[in-house]
């Protein structure tokens, strides 16, 4: 008998490169129906303002346009959308409430006649007090963003979490963690308390937001370039009162998201135009279109943090105030989670961690990758580091002294730590060479330990495997190729179960008529919570396949194995596919199993359920500092990242060198520069985001395996993770070399600099 | 590249040579070469993605230099040659480079791949060795968000070590 068949693990290309090397990869963007209409939007110039008067008549009589919509188009549709709080309108209603906000929109033949038809919009507005940011949207005599309060749930939490809608002018949601005893902070040592600023970043992915809708006969279909087509689908039912089953998204490639491709974004635009013209409609921004439309959290973050003085962690109070813009989008889920993570991965005696979603007058923030933990641990991780230079312990000393170990409940209630922290921080410390060589002026080594839960929240996943007459085997589910590689590592883990070459299995397009349900590809939940799913659902095909051989060869399923499409009876393999014709005839047969997996609710589990996985990221920087100029030269970069078992060498390398490097970006130099509530840096060159030319001299990333994972063949999610260490090891690096704190993103020249000549008057 | 003919009020004539094959076209005088490219021929690898020159996701090569297609009149293409993603594996076989992303898995989601090798193969026509801080400047003309470049950077040199295989 030849080898066994080893998927998993194998270095052959991703199962997409021949796609996407070649041009022929079809993404959203490429999609073109006959009669096809174009969208444009027409945008507030307003921060906030009541809208007094529109009159579009001038518009829907320009050449080439088709409709125009406003808010008169929207009676009788639930108008406002969003995750947990629906307060974002389709198109303005009373008010606008950030400049970019969308008012009306045209579909027309072409977008150049689109674009000149939205300049014949009359549209009159009274302008408003503006709140541009936390704290103006937190002063007292600050405007409110909502008279009344929108529409929405705050989700079932178990012990210790809490959430509440509108507990403040101007704050949308808060929640709060809690365990263990106030008391602890009065046998600390020490007690530290330190603020950090965050800045807000650009997901700037390349393929803009962009769908393309129509509407035939009751049934609405959409090619979107969307993360979560199930969530999507039903938001679209709610919003049009449409029935779901007449509601079909497909998801082509994806031009990537890094968090941002979820929920409504240029969806009912498109759909409603459609709907108005009976023709296919497009809508695709641009890329100051997607500034417009979705950020990242800046965020203010104020640690209490009380330690014993050899350096063990006791207690810690944290208010987070995260920068929502002015519209929830997913924003209570961000709060939940950089509430949460913010004890990172270490054993405390008390955690009282509050975060509160401020409403201000500006683009409307969302998932980014890393969701709340970029946030939580770029304070976290510095001011642990800060603690330990204050009592003057190692800084890799007092995390490994306080990790929780392998195993490890997170906090009472919660799952087992599955990544042993200890081991991923021996690594990056050898690679990066902590504590050997003599310390050079002006440089300095800084580490940090990326968190944050991973596989989403109590999510349920369902995967189809079949198999057909001749041994192809085709994977149905619901998570989208959006560049993590998940085609390649799905394709992969079923081949292994099936022992056949990958190159027989096929990944399905995705159609939420016939795609089993998901809820959605995020928070590094595909082979954690789906990959579940999926090795049920082959396991479950491979059954009914034995099942049907062991009739045909009078046997016991239990006495056959599948490989390579035949079935191994006593060592001698019966070819499949004529015994499968020998019994159905025709054109054969196919095998179809399903699987379904979902964390059990558990209301001891503060998130009620247990998290299905933890995912880390070590990350250790060595920096120059010019003590002249106050820029910092990242001259080694170390990241790691644990997948567990990685499927895909090299797509898992990718993931965790790209979270690294846009690490570095927000670390560097990116952030969305608002001057007041107008956005400055809106354009592509404009926003700096990393070019090949700033990659450190030297840039590893190491891929763990250390097979803890409760993913097939133990592997986890990673590519987050990756991003989460980066800024706060350069800013301890910072530290290490010219004795500088830097409390906010970016850690620009300015800012070094004044540190460095302030700490100069000091001596 | 010669000023162009006028053959009617508000279109003009143009001829060029689109990936080895000669097309004979009447555009707007403000059509781009990225909309001429993907609307009217159909040859959608090349990308759009900022629209501005900056992010190279619609890199072509006219007459072998790499150019952004969004940035550049279709008229401007003129009288030239152009190439693009899809005119490199015509005769069925990957070119090197695209051999060498396909191998060192150099994309992730795939959208700014079709410039990156376009660029890439601009590069290895002027310069068949060239070293790494050469190629790190030469890519940083273009973004890739996904990646970090790295395994990218890498290709490249794989393309570089492919080419000079078959030349010799």
């Amino acid at each position: 008998m030849n080898a066994p068949i080893r998927a998993v693990g194998a270095t052959t290309p991703r199962v997409d490169a021949g796609l996407k090397v070649t041009g022929a990869a079809r993404y959203t963007v490429d999609v073109a129906l006959p009669r096809l209409l174009h969208a444009k939007v027409l945008r507030s110039p307003h921060a906030h303002a009541r809208v007094t008067h529109i009159d579009a008549s001038a518009a829907a009589a320009m050449p080439g346009v088709a409709a125009v919509i406003t808010r008169d188009d929207l009676k009788g549709l639930n108008a406002t959308y969003g995750y947990f709080i629906k307060d974002q309108p389709i198109l303005a209603l009373d008010k606008v409430r950030y400049i970019g906000d969308m008012v009306a929109a045209v579909a027309a033949e072409t977008e150049q006649q689109a674009v000149r038809a939205l300049e014949a919009i009359d549209v009159r507005y009274e302008p408003l007090p503006v709140a541009a940011t936390i704290k103006e949207a937190l002063a007292p005599d600050a405007p409110p963003l909502f008279e009344t309060p929108a529409p929405g749930v705050v989700p079932a939490y178990g012990t210790g979490a809490s959430g509440f809608r509108d507990p403040a002018k101007n704050i949308c949601y808060r929640f709060c963690y809690t365990h263990g005893d106030a008391a602890a902070f009065a046998r600390a040592d020490h007690v530290f308390r330190d603020e950090f600023r965050f800045s807000r970043m650009q997901h700037y992915h390349l393929e803009p937001f962009v769908t393309l809708a129509r509407v035939e006969g009751g049934q609405i279909e959409l090619w979107s370039s969307c993360q979560n087509p199930f969530p999507l689908r039903k938001e679209l039912a709610r919003v049009f009162n449409h029935p779901e089953q007449n509601i079909r998204v497909h998801v082509p490639f994806i031009g990537a998201g890094y968090g941002a491709k979820n929920n409504c974004k240029t969806e009912p635009i498109a759909v409603l135009l459609a709907k108005k013209t009976g023709r296919p409609v497009r809508f695709c921004m641009t890329m100051e279109e997607n500034f417009l439309t979705q950020s990242q959290h800046a965020a203010i973050l104020q640690l209490e943090t009380g330690v014993s003085k050899d350096g063990r962690f006791v207690a810690r109070r944290s208010e987070i105030l995260l920068n929502a813009g002015a519209y929830s989008d997913a924003s209570p889920l961000v709060a939940e989670k950089a509430g949460y993570r913010i004890n990172g991965p270490y054993r405390w005696d008390h955690i009282d961690s509050r975060c509160d979603c401020v409403m201000t007058n500006t683009t409307p923030a969302g998932p980014f990758r890393g969701f709340g933990g970029t946030q939580a641990g770029w304070a976290s991780e510095s001011q642990i580091d800060m603690i330990a230079r204050r009592l003057g312990l190692d800084p890799v000393a007092i995390r490994k002294k306080n990790f929780l170990k392998l195993g490890e409940a997170y906090v009472p209630g919660e799952s087992g730590i599955d990544s042993d922290l200890a081991e991923g921080l021996d690594l990056v410390c050898r690679e990066i060479g902590y504590g050997r060589g003599e310390k050079t002026e002006g440089r300095g080594i800084g580490v940090a330990i990326g968190f944050k839960d991973s596989g989403g929240v109590n999510k349920p996943a369902a995967a189809q495997v079949k198999a057909t007459t001749t041994g192809g085997v085709i994977v149905n589910c619901g998570t989208v190729e959006i560049g993590q590689g998940i085609q390649t590592a799905f394709t992969r883990i079923v081949a292994e179960l099936f022992a056949c070459p990958p190159e027989r299995v096929t990944y399905a397009a995705i159609n939420t008529d016939v795609t089993p349900f998901d809820q959605g590809t995020n928070a590094s939940s595909a082979i954690v919570v789906m990959g579940q799913a999926l090795e049920r659902a082959a396991r479950d095909c491979i059954a009914r396949i034995l099942d049907f051989a062991a009739a045909q060869l009078a046997s016991k399923p239990g006495d056959l194995r599948l490989e390579n499409w035949t079935v191994i009876k006593d060592n001698q393999a019966h070819a499949l596919a004529p015994l499968i014709m020998r019994h159905f005839g025709g054109t054969g047969m196919e095998f179809v199993g399903n699987g379904f997996f979902k964390p059990e609710t558990d209301h001891h589990a503060p998130l009620e359920a247990k998290c299905v996985s933890w995912e880390i990221g070590w990350g250790a920087a060595e920096v120059e500092v010019d003590e002249e100029t106050g820029r910092v030269r990242v001259v080694k970069l170390v990241v790691s990242g644990d997948a567990g078992r990685a499927i895909h060498k090299d797509a898992c390398r990718g993931q965790d060198e790209g979270a690294a490097i846009m690490g570095l970006g927000q670390a560097l130099f990116e952030t969305m520069r608002y001057d007041g509530a107008e956005l400055v840096n809106i354009a592509a060159a404009k926003y700096r985001v990393p070019l090949a030319s700033d990659l450190p001299e030297t840039f590893r990333t190491l891929t763990q395996e250390q097979g803890h994972g409760p993913g097939p063949f133990g592997a986890k999610g990673m590519g987050e993770a990756g991003m989460l260490p980066v800024a706060a090891a350069i800013a301890n690096a910072i530290d290490d070399a010219v004795g500088v704190r830097i409390t906010s993103l970016p850690l620009s020249p300015e800012k070094v600099l004044d540190a460095i000549e302030a700490k100069r008057a000091k001596s | 590249m010669s000023a162009p003919k006028s053959i009617a009020p508000e279109l003009v004539g143009i001829a060029l040579t689109l990936n080895g094959r000669p097309l004979r076209k009447s555009v707007a005088p403000e059509a781009m070469l990225a909309d001429l490219l993907r609307d009217e021929c159909g040859l959608t690898g090349t990308k759009i993605g900022c629209d501005q020159a900056t992010c190279g996701a619609c890199t072509v090569l006219i007459n072998g230099a790499p150019a952004a297609s969004c940035a550049t009149f279709a008229w401007q293409a003129d009288g030239a040659a152009v190439t693009t993603i899809e005119g490199l594996a015509a005769q069925g076989a990957l070119d090197p480079v695209q051999e060498a992303f396909k191998a060192k898995s150099a994309f992730q989601c795939g959208y700014c791949t079709p410039g990156m090798i376009m660029l890439a193969k601009a590069l290895l026509a002027e310069n068949p060795a060239p070293d790494r801080a050469t190629i790190r400047d030469w890519l940083s003309a273009n973004i890739c968000r996904c990646t970090g470049y790295q395994m990218i950077i890498e290709a490249v040199e794989d393309a570089a070590r492919r080419m000079r295989e078959v030349a010799r």
